[in-house]
């Protein structure tokens, strides 16, 4: 069997090899694309999609199909490191560590032993590798977290007039709850933007991308042709392709935002959901 | 006015300077970072607000402009919660992982020419 897929790797190598010979030279003026489809997208870009942004009218309009798959490819990504990673694991497994609060003696408590309970008022669990209150850190970035999430709402919304967009805003976002994570500690930021919300999140924002497509489909139009929407939305055509290319991003943003904190949480817990970084 | 934003500007260049020479001529990591957070606070500081000014001053005092002059000021606002913040974090893993700080003793009080 592994003799079997050894060949077919090297065939389909070996072709693709073979064949990049017939491509035109990289930044060839007289290839397809640089005569007929970039001038095109430079030129009617703006009137067809009422987006300054060329690289937003091309990115989610002209090749919808290809950022679609995109979206799904980070999607997988995520759900790749889900299978490869996560262990479900019942408490007492593993030792844990716990503070007596009216005392202020650490206790550790090896495996099988007694957990207290997890809302306990008078003890706290604490990460194996101890890291004190860092009051400075959390209330840094108890600060500068609202601010890099409006900054991320923006970038998503402006993607039409500035750089940015879903993948951009969808990060910014991640980053943002990454940043929770890393000043607090990783059990808290999983308590409010837990696992399964992660995941929920990341197919809703491949949904909502082919989701558009398919309604474009059903109003008579091609897959991902956003002029259809136009009496749904109640806007000219144009108006319709630029509504389309945002509701498109929104989606992106979803599923970049989600995927990428889930990937954190698994790869930074070694996908125990336990103690973070 | 403009001599004066580009008088500012010049002081900031002048903290980016030193503070890049800091980076590379100081001898241990947590000396290095001193430089290091120099370079974020004073010397943005400087530049930023000499940019401010210049927007203001040569292209007049209109509501873009104005709006330009207070997002220039928002970068250095930001940066200037995050950047010591950080430094901070860093030079405490520093001494949490066990690196100690570089002194003169440990050379016999003479300056090692390995440094």
């Amino acid at each position: 069997m592994k003799f079997l897929a050894m060949i077919a790797v090297v065939l389909t190598g070996g072709l693709l090899i073979f064949h990049t010979g017939a491509f035109p030279d990289f930044g060839d003026a007289n290839s397809p694309a640089n005569t007929y489809l970039s001038p095109y997208y430079l030129e009617n870009g703006q009137a067809d999609t009422h987006a300054p942004n060329v690289v937003t009218s091309v990115l989610a309009d002209y090749r919808g199909y290809d950022t679609m798959f995109e979206t799904t490819v980070v999607f997988a990504a995520g759900l790749a490191c889900f299978f490869l990673l996560r262990r479900k694991q019942k408490p007492g497994d593993t030792p844990r560590m716990y503070r007596h609060l009216p005392t202020g003696v650490t206790l550790h408590i090896k495996e099988g032993g007694t957990l207290p309970a997890e809302d306990s008022a008078v003890f706290r669990r604490l990460d194996s590798e101890f890291v004190p209150h860092q009051i400075i850190i959390k209330n840094t970035c108890r600060i500068v977290i609202p601010f890099i999430q409006i900054f991320a709402l923006y970038v998503v919304a402006h993607g039409h007039y500035s750089p940015g967009g879903g993948f951009q805003g969808g990060v910014l976002l991640a980053a943002s709850f990454i940043l929770y994570a890393i000043s607090h500690d990783l059990r808290r930021a999983i308590r409010r933007f837990p696992e399964k919300v992660a995941a929920l999140f990341g197919s809703m924002g491949v949904l909502i991308y082919a989701g558009t497509g398919v309604l474009c489909l059903l109003f008579g139009a091609n897959f991902l042709n956003y002029e259809a929407l136009a009496p749904l939305l109640g806007v000219s055509p144009v108006m319709a392709r630029s509504h389309g290319i945002l509701i498109v991003e929104i989606g992106v943003a979803f599923a970049v935002m989600a995927v990428i904190i889930w990937i954190y949480y698994n790869l930074s817990s070694a996908g125990k959901h336990d103690e973070g970084l | 006015m403009i001599f004066v934003s580009l008088l500012i500007i010049a002081g900031g260049i002048f903290f980016f300077f030193a503070g890049a020479v800091g980076v590379i001529r100081f001898p241990d990591f947590y000396s290095r970072l001193h430089p290091a957070g120099m370079i974020d606070s004073m010397g943005l500081l400087l530049s930023m607000s000499g940019l401010a000014l210049y927007v203001l001053s040569h292209h007049g005092l209109t509501g873009t402009n104005i709006l330009t002059a207070i997002k220039i000021i928002l970068i250095v606002i930001f940066v200037y919660l995050t950047s010591p913040t950080a430094t901070h974090a860093i030079v405490d893993a520093g001494i949490r992982a066990g690196l100690a700080p570089w002194t003169k003793k440990k050379n016999g009080g003479s300056d090692d020419p390995s440094h």
